[in-house]
């Protein structure tokens, strides 16, 4: 009796568990791809995240682009472009004989078509999506004019030396104007462009599917079609890498990465980030109003430990908000010591010799956040050495970022992206008085007069190497005067199978696996 | 019995607005909204304040409960903030992924757990019995999350017997082998809790019911033991066993939410828990209305079969 329903119960599983089978051979040509988080939509100018900007940059393209491996601008769909005198007027010239993945024609209408549906509130399709940057991104354009079949000119109404940059973001990608007319508020969903791979289907929760455009204009695509599958659970998508089933990831955590580096099957692949990771101090609030206390708590955290301990070197220690190596970045500029004795020194002649107690909050998890709660317990035993006494408060990203505009906060984490470009996309914002939150979001509450004068003549040149050494004195100000606790810069790792070639991770957090060819 | 059943029904629509008021003022009073998390640490107050009045979140709290309940009444339940796409279609599209995953956990819950149960009951403290008890505190302890990733590490990673995640192998594959090669850990890793209560409720009843009179008697006319464990015992046994299976049921659909993330099973738990970590306001709620619709109707079905099971009971 007992054995038989024993039996039962086993033969049960056995049922299920010999259904089973070894994976079914990847088909030559298509490359799987496992993202963090599955697309929101695949219209650029309706998302704001990675996951989905990612896929939609395979689909649609801009007419300002970023080579390979770099954040330099050159030409996208645009052949060329000049700069009116003032800074009031760009021009491109487009590129000729392109073609909607559709069969539309790629054309100055076309470019007209994919702003104005942005900007401007009265045209027929600005009513069916929400643009969410148009005007963080747009809002200095006042017209977009069709000079003839292949010229566009943007008028300003005022200068703003980023905008060439800006141009070449997900938001201002070109989309096939009868692809929008078609499906109206369900274009998100059936995205056209001019891009290396087209849109086949999307199964919710499952997989996205591309294939190659075979007219491509800049060249032959080697892969015959990209699956992207969206795998929430990092073991899972680690199990899924290393059982066959993913040729790509990334995102992947920081504890993967000596397991992947010893697998015979995988390829570990590193790239400089667009990151800056920092730890806000409402400047403010006493007793961080003291510029003293500012530096004492900089040099009281010891960087390194983070980077090698919490973040397995997945990270590069910061020395100021401008990534190093980029064309604004001061090459001088020094990250500050781990120095807990001169801490305390610094904080005993502010008059803290005693210390005191502060609150830090800390997002679970977020974009670019690497990862947080731990960093940032390493940050509050580093202060509690030198007498700080940090209470930490964990919160859910949503939560924090509003919480963030009660300008209640003494000390929180934060990270900042898309910092490669330009500097004026990361130190305006962040660190200008005019953008204190809740307005912008400089939230640490940041004031420095002869700061914000640079920042603002910076943002009106237009030559690069004169805006290059604004920038450079901006940046030493800000280690004397530091605004946060400056701590890394994230580099990116992902990790391809071995039959993925001539992949790179892109500096802008792009994936392009258009360049990958398979083995 | 048909009244009682009619009555019931009618009982729905009030339980499901409860549910919805409840949902709304979770979602809309937590902190953090559409707008807030759409626009990411970058946002400008301008683009924020722009973005909620296109979203509608500027408005009194009550005049956009009220008109959301207006389009639900009529069965729209509006169109994800993200995603442009209607809630009813997008939660309905995934529906079928959750019912086959929570459906099999049942099933191996229910059958596991009473063979398991009914095993123990017949040789209280042997060791089938004990390893069950070890194996039951094993089961309620472990939270779903970790469960399913030690199995897929085992399973998947090390032993390479069954895929990690998803529902069906990116490519080609899309038969029942594939689906159930799929299905298998995150079934597993769902019914493992329930398995546990199931069995150990199910040998207690049974303990009881084994020592009746009529047993006694059952045994002396000469009935074979089979037919006595299952037929006078099992059959008497089965009325608290159904509820705790309905009460399972319901647990089974919550637990989803985390298995499906674990392995990236494309149900409704994805998609929910997608929902609320963006704050899309009408597909968190259409989801939480579906599976609380469902959970009723579970509830319900469980009442009617009491009724079946025991003609005494007349549902009164």
């Amino acid at each position: 009796m007992r054995l038989r329903l024993v039996w039962i119960a086993a033969s049960f599983m056995l049922l299920v568990l010999g259904s089973v089978g070894p994976a079914a051979a990847q088909p030559a040509g298509t490359l799987v791809v496992g993202a963090v988080a599955e697309p929101v939509n695949l219209d650029a100018a309706q998302v704001t995240d990675f996951n989905s900007t990612r896929v939609i940059r395979r689909i649609t393209e801009a007419l300002v682009a970023f080579p390979d491996n770099s954040t330099q601008l050159i030409p996208g769909l645009a052949e060329s472009w000049t700069v009116g005198r003032d800074g009031l007027s760009y021009t491109f010239k487009l590129r000729r004989g392109v073609r909607f993945h559709d069969g539309t024609p790629f054309n100055a209408e076309a470019v007209k078509f994919s702003f104005e549906r942005q900007i401007h509130p009265d045209h027929p399709f600005n009513k069916l999506g929400k643009y969410p940057f148009a005007s963080f991104n747009f809002g200095t354009i006042k017209s977009v004019e069709a000079v003839d079949e292949h010229t566009v000119q943007f008028v300003m109404k005022e200068p703003r030396a980023s905008f060439l940059t800006i141009m070449a973001g997900a938001a201002a990608n070109i989309v096939s104007p009868t692809a929008v007319k078609k499906w109206g508020a369900d274009y998100p969903n059936h995205p056209v462009g001019t891009g290396p791979f087209r849109f086949v289907s999307w199964d919710r929760g499952q997989r996205i599917v591309l294939e190659k455009n075979p007219d491509y204009w800049k060249g032959p695509v080697k892969v015959e079609r990209v699956i992207v599958r969206p795998i929430v659970e990092d073991q899972a998508r680690l199990t899924e890498l290393l059982t066959g089933n993913l040729d790509l990831a990334v995102n992947l955590p920081p504890d993967f990465i000596a397991q992947l580096e010893n697998h015979p099957k995988i390829t570990v692949l590193r790239g400089q980030g667009a990151h800056v990771w920092y730890l806000g101090i409402n400047n403010q609030k006493k007793p961080f109003d003291d510029k003293r206390v500012r530096q004492a708590m900089n040099y009281a955290v010891n960087k390194e430990a983070i980077v090698r301990d919490v973040l397995k070197g997945t990270g590069l220690v910061s020395a100021g908000p401008v990534l190093p190596g980029t064309w604004g970045a001061e090459p001088g500029l020094k990250p500050y010591p781990y120095d807990p004795e001169r801490a305390r020194k610094l904080l005993a002649e502010a008059g803290h010799a005693g210390g005191f107690a502060t609150t830090l909050w800390v997002p679970e998890s977020g974009s670019g956040m690497q990862s947080p709660v731990a960093m940032a317990t390493v940050i509050q035993s580093n202060l509690k050495a030198v007498g700080i006494n940090v209470a930490l408060q964990t919160m859910e990203w949503g939560a924090f970022l509003a919480k963030l505009r009660t300008k209640e906060q003494e000390m929180f984490a934060l990270s900042w992206a898309a910092g490669n470009e330009d500097p004026d996309l990361v130190v305006y914002p962040l660190l200008h008085s005019s953008q204190w939150t809740p307005g912008g979001p400089n939230r640490a509450l940041y004031k420095n007069a002869r700061l914000d004068d640079l920042l603002q003549q910076a943002r009106l040149v237009t030559d690069q190497a004169k805006r290059a050494e604004l920038y450079r004195q901006a940046q030493r100000i800000l280690v004397d005067d530091p605004p946060w606790i400056f701590i890394d810069h994230e580099i990116q790792v992902g990790a391809v199978s071995k039959r993925v070639q001539g992949f790179t991770l892109h500096p802008s957090f792009d994936l392009r696996v258009e360049t990958i060819s398979l083995k | 019995m048909k009244t009682y059943l009619v009555r019931r029904l009618l009982l729905v629509g009030p339980v499901l607005l409860g549910v919805s008021v409840v949902v709304f003022m979770v979602l809309h009073l937590s902190p953090g909204d559409p707008a807030e998390i759409m626009l990411g640490p970058q946002a400008t107050k301008e683009d924020l304040e722009r973005l909620r009045t296109e979203l509608g979140l500027t408005e009194p709290l009550p005049v956009q409960y009220a008109r959301w309940l207006g389009h639900v009444v009529q069965g729209d339940l509006g169109r994800s903030l993200w995603m442009k796409r209607p809630v009813l279609g997008e939660v309905l599209g995934r529906f079928q992924a959750t019912l086959i995953l929570t459906g099999t956990a049942l099933l191996l819950s229910t059958v596991g757990g009473i063979a398991l149960g009914v095993a123990s009951a017949t040789r209280p403290n042997s060791l089938l019995d004990r390893l069950s008890a070890v194996a039951s505190l094993f089961g309620v302890s472990m939270p779903v999350f970790w469960l399913g990733i030690v199995l897929m590490v085992i399973f998947a990673l090390w032993l390479g017997w069954l895929p990690a995640s998803g529902m069906y192998s990116p490519y080609g594959g899309g038969d029942l082998r594939d689906l159930l090669a799929h299905l298998a850990l995150p079934a597993v890793t769902l019914a493992a809790a329930s398995v546990t209560i199931v069995a150990r409720l199910t040998r207690s009843t049974m303990l009881e019911t084994l020592g009746q009179d009529y047993i006694r008697t059952a045994r002396a006319k000469g009935v074979v033991e089979r037919l006595v464990v299952l037929r006078h015992g099992l059959r008497n046994a089965l009325i608290p066993i159904v509820t705790v299976v309905g009460v399972q049921a319901g647990y089974l659909l919550g637990g989803a939410v985390l298995t499906e993330t674990v392995f990236a099973w494309p149900g409704v738990g994805t998609l929910m828990v997608q929902g609320i970590l963006a704050r899309d306001f009408p597909l968190v709620q259409g989801c939480v209305l579906v599976v609380a619709l469902c959970f009723v109707l579970v509830n319900l079905a469980v009442d009617a079969l009491y009724a079946w099971l025991d003609p005494r009971i007349r549902l009164e």
